[in-house]
């Protein structure tokens, strides 16, 4: 115990709030990630998932609360004399780095070929050398099993390829943790099963996940932990043979029972 | 009568024989579109950020900028730049101020096609979707990052076919600089003309000139163009 209070997990959320307008979607959630587990994120759409992912990283500001990163605060500086500092969006970027993001409709650049998508930030964010940008940008799409299609455009490549090269174009970046918003949402039945492979390939190697996802089964099956979000607060939060298995609140049993049937 | 007309309206020897004077005021329209080009791209593109700026000031200047310009006729703003300006700055600076004709061509031009080229540039920046810029975001890239990497190596692809519409009223519109005295082809044909009384052949020759210049390298840039844009929308 005395560990786990001394080093601070990978991603921290406290009493995270985001209003849009009058519409409060997240109301007050705090959670923890630990180096190395994978997370799974589940609930109702509406009920503050992606929103919940995007304010970890910053793409949308959360109105209140905090989200920290190896136990440093993204949105704002405590500077030692107890003064609280905003950062700037330069700073915000700066830890946008450290966390890959996937998103639901892959989102690659259609003018950059499928490696040029791969080593574009470690080139122009890191300022990676060449030769060593082309060298990761090359591993990252072994790791997707792509490496045939390097020089293809993305249009040429069908929606799972694009999925799985969104997914190297996040890890080329050697984030300290990948989000993935319902990476497999935007696919046909038949090309989601190539993205769950990479996906539990990286859960396999040990990669820091968060997951929104629909997929019960693969939520199941991958993750350390899975949170049920209703109406931007945690519902029910535990192992997933517990959440899924045999969740305390009703409301989650009634939500996975609607998708069962 | 009709015919007699016909016949000498093509009759374009006497075009022909003043080629040299007449051809030598191409090389004027095409300075005056190139200077105004870059006059128009700069203006142009500095009003289309201010129109997609969070900034609420920054967008209003864009905004009263493209208003401003692009409806105000070409000619009228040529007139105002070559004849009004210089006086008002002259009253303001207590001090007498002339424009060359070829100055005030390329400022009011300039100005002008600035104003259209905004916009265009403005529905290219905004036709990139947001979801790729949220990547870039996401990635830990900044703003000036995001529109030089991201941005405008697709916005420019997909104005092309706009700004090259614009190009080529910008082309035209070089031909009303011979109104301010810019020695261009119009005005040489215009000279001629009052020395050999014969506005059919001359007149003719010009527009034809025109006609082919700018067809021709419109039909080419399209062509050029067409398969760098179709590459990454297969």
């Amino acid at each position: 115990m005395a560990d786990a209070a001394s080093t601070p997990p990978c991603v921290e959320v406290v009493d995270l709030h985001k209003r849009f307008g009058p519409l409060e979607v997240l109301r007050g959630v705090s959670t923890r990630v630990d180096r190395g587990s994978v997370v799974s994120i589940i609930g109702a759409s509406g009920s503050g998932k992606s929103t919940l992912l995007r304010c970890i990283n910053y793409l949308e500001l959360p109105t209140s609360g905090e989200v920290r990163i190896d136990g440093e605060a993204v949105g704002f500086e405590r500077r030692p004399d107890g003064q609280v500092r905003k950062r700037s969006a330069r700073e915000i970027a700066r830890f946008r780095q450290d966390l890959g993001m996937v998103f639901q409709q892959f989102n690659l650049w259609p003018h950059l070929t499928v490696l040029g998508n791969v080593v574009e930030a470690p080139l122009r964010v890191r300022g990676m050398p060449k030769r060593e940008a082309m060298e990761l940008g090359r591993a990252c799409l072994a790791r997707v099993q792509l490496s045939e299609k390097a020089d293809e455009y993305p249009a040429r490549l069908s929606g799972g390829q694009q999925q799985r090269v969104a997914i190297a174009r996040a890890l080329a970046m050697q984030p300290k943790v990948m989000l993935f918003d319902e990476a497999t949402s935007a696919l046909d039945p038949e090309l989601t099963g190539e993205v769950l492979e990479v996906m539990r390939g990286l859960a396999a190697d040990g990669t820091t996940m968060i997951v929104v996802t629909h997929e019960m089964a693969f939520a199941r099956e991958v993750s350390d932990r899975a949170i049920y979000l209703h109406n931007g607060l945690i519902e029910e939060e535990g192992p997933p043979a517990q959440v899924f298995g045999d969740p305390k609140s009703d409301r989650c049993r009634q939500f996975l029972a609607k998708l069962l049937h | 009568m009709f015919s007699q007309n016909l016949r000498e309206m093509l009759d374009l020897a006497l075009f022909w024989e003043y080629r040299q004077i007449l051809l030598a005021g191409l090389a004027f329209n095409f300075y005056v579109f190139a200077v105004s080009a870059v006059v128009a791209v700069s203006l142009g593109f500095l009003a289309a950020l201010g129109r997609v700026n969070p900034l609420r000031p920054l967008r209003w200047l864009g905004a009263i900028h493209v208003e401003t310009f692009r409806n105000a006729p070409d000619y009228v703003m040529l007139v105002w730049v070559h004849f009004v300006l210089p006086l008002l700055l002259s009253q303001m600076l207590g001090q007498r101020i002339t424009f060359a004709p070829f100055v005030s061509a390329v400022i009011a031009l300039g100005l002008v096609y600035s104003g259209y080229l905004a916009e265009t540039f403005r529905t290219g920046i905004q036709a990139v979707p947001k979801g790729q810029i949220e990547a870039a975001r996401a990635c830990g890239m900044g703003g000036a990052l995001i529109m030089r990497r991201i941005i405008l190596p697709q916005a420019v692809r997909m104005m092309l076919p706009e700004a090259m519409n614009n190009f080529v009223s910008l082309f035209k519109a070089t031909t009303i600089v011979s109104l301010i005295t810019v020695p261009d082809l119009m005005y040489r044909v215009s000279m001629v003309t009052q020395q050999e009384m014969r506005p059919l052949p001359l007149y003719t020759g010009a527009a034809i000139t025109y006609f082919l210049l700018i067809w021709g390298v419109a039909a080419l840039a399209r062509a050029g163009s067409e398969r760098w844009r179709r590459k990454i929308w297969a």
